[in-house]
């Protein structure tokens, strides 16, 4: 059992410390495209602000992902455990060969599908009903997954919009985004903590069943699971994801800092929004998004719709994945632990 | 770096930057006729030569870059014009400078001895549509700023009246146009095939005048048209 534990917290870093290395600097490689802070800035920014956003309000969704799809609390603790580690280690095994094969896919699709996978199996092992895994609120998350990018491009719409109409109409485009360069460091920030607080759950959701259990037999979600999980992104960020803002951040040029401010702003409201209301959404999805709402607005030269058709292959392709891992990982462990 | 998810790729090829550097390029090849005409009122025919190619050159490198934007410009790019008005103005635009190849080779098709009045009235003519081609460069110009401020009526106001200014430099160069057909075909100790070769220099000249006109209104229309 104690190996289980080891792994689990193992795999769970490993998770956060990719969600920081990618996720995290891919959000913030906007205000470094946009040259509004340094790399340093923003590393030491992002780091910290993902720990806060993770600690202090990640709980939320972590409690979705832990106990919100499998009513682990009809199940055997010991097969929780199993659960829970098959999770973590399915969705960590799928994030690293679709980041090789750079597929851009979700952190958050993983877990949940990983989850339900193991929820799936136990089912089929006799141990759950198929009617007590919370169907209403693995249709629930789906639907978050469909609106958030769509709430990230209204939104990001309607900001740019009021910029053009309100700013650039009446002073020099210049001006304006000499303004704005200092206001998208707030917005930067704003990202970073929503971020932290959505996606610190992909990764330490499954923990929280591990180390949550309580004497009267039900789940608890230790702060301490929460700041582990924003430790490793913050170390995710400032070992690795300094790479990906710069390899990104020069890519997109195009994102001045009115249109940056307004993709994140629209992309940290609904992510936090999101986090409030317990739902694991992907903020990359959300951020991509928001950008076509910019452009929408007129604000950028050129969009590149391609990448709507990836994120919707992943989406395809990353749920039964997950799902079908999760069952193998989980059912190999029933039989043999 | 084979380890990363990047949201980049959402930021597609923007055909806006090589638009100018074609219009520039134009802009350059007109340069260059004029100092072919120079050239060949000094009788120095190695060098009208030598400007021919340098202007095939261009030419070449103007393709280049036409191909690219018509390559690059998918239909998956979402861009803040329409794509077939781009693709139409591009098109008018790479006009200009075909007709300045015509022009550059068709002057070394004949070695002539031209009377100073009719070479003096090329040069006006020329001259007429350098301006009209640096008018048409600032209006070009503006397509930053027109993205920046994510067409800003106050900056399509400023490109309209480019156009505008576009056209009227063009309606002179039909004018002088008219007074170099007149004199030609009056120069009645001129060779009347000397006449001839001259005659296409004029209609040639005065595509390419044409081209940087519709190629303006072509931009108007794509701006118009968003």
């Amino acid at each position: 059992m104690e190996i289980l534990l080891i792994i689990a917290i193992f795999v769970s870093f490993y998770v956060a410390w990719n969600i920081g290395a990618n996720d995290a600097a891919n959000s913030m490689a906007t205000s470094y495209g946009s040259r509004a802070l340094s790399l340093r800035q923003i590393i030491l920014v992002c780091a910290l602000l993902e720990f806060l956003g993770a600690s202090l309000y990640g709980k939320n969704v972590v409690k979705t992902i832990a106990k919100g799809i499998v009513p682990i609390e009809a199940l055997d603790p010991h097969l929780v455990v199993y659960g829970m580690v098959a999770a973590l280690l399915s969705a960590g095994l799928w994030i690293t060969i679709a980041t090789y094969l750079h597929l851009p896919i979700s952190t958050t699709h993983s877990i949940v599908g990983a989850v339900l996978g193991f929820g799936i199996a136990a089912v089929s092992q006799r141990h759950l009903e198929i009617s007590m895994i919370k169907w209403s609120e693995v249709y629930r998350i789906m639907m978050s997954w469909a609106i958030s990018p769509i709430m990230g491009a209204v939104l990001a719409f309607t900001i740019f919009y009021m910029i053009r109409i309100l700013l650039f109409r009446r002073f020099d485009a210049g001006s304006v985004e000499r303004i704005f360069r200092y206001l998208q460091v707030f917005t930067a920030c704003y990202v970073a903590f929503a971020h932290g607080s959505n996606d610190v759950a992909n990764a330490v959701a499954p923990l929280a069943p591990i180390f949550g259990l309580t004497a009267k037999g039900y789940y608890e979600i230790p702060r301490e699971i929460l700041m582990f999980g924003g430790l490793g992104i913050a170390i995710g960020v400032a070992t690795w994801g300094y790479r990906v803002i710069r390899m990104v951040g020069e890519n997109i040029t195009q994102l001045t800092f009115t249109r940056g401010f307004s993709a994140e702003f629209a992309t940290a409201t609904t992510v936090l929004s999101a986090s409030a209301l317990g739902l694991p959404i992907s903020t990359t999805h959300t951020l991509v998004g928001s950008v076509i709402g910019v452009g929408l607005a007129g604000g950028i030269a050129s969009v590149n719709l391609k990448v709507v058709q990836k994120i919707i292959f992943s989406w395809i392709l990353t749920m039964p994945i997950t799902m079908f891992l999760s069952i193998g990982i989980y059912t190999v462990m029933v039989v043999f632990l | 770096m084979r380890f990363f998810r990047s949201v980049g790729e959402i930021f597609g090829y923007s055909p806006f930057k090589p638009l100018v550097e074609h219009a520039i390029l134009c802009g350059r090849a007109i340069g260059l006729l004029q100092k072919q005409f120079e050239a060949y009122k000094k009788l120095d025919f190695v060098a009208v030569e030598r400007l021919r190619d340098e202007i095939d050159e261009l030419e070449s490198k103007a393709d280049e870059i036409k191909q690219e934007i018509r390559t690059k410009v998918s239909k998956s790019l979402m861009l803040p014009v329409d794509r077939h008005d781009l693709l139409e103005f591009l098109k008018v635009q790479d006009d200009i400078i075909n007709n300045c190849e015509h022009v550059g080779h068709m002057l070394t098709f004949k070695k002539m001895k031209i009377k100073e009045s009719i070479l003096a009235e090329f040069e006006v003519l020329l001259s007429k549509i350098m301006e009209c081609a640096n008018e048409y460069e600032a209006m070009i110009e503006h397509v930053q700023k027109l993205i920046e401020t994510s067409f800003d009526k106050r900056e399509v106001e400023k490109v309209i009246e480019h156009v505008e200014e576009v056209e009227r430099l063009e309606h002179i160069c039909d004018l002088i146009q008219i007074g170099l057909h007149t004199m030609l075909f009056n120069s009645e100790d001129s060779h009347p095939l000397e006449v001839h070769l001259m005659e296409a220099w004029v209609v040639h000249l005065g595509y390419i005048a044409n081209a940087i006109a519709r190629a303006a209104d072509r931009f108007r229309l794509m701006i118009y048209g968003r």
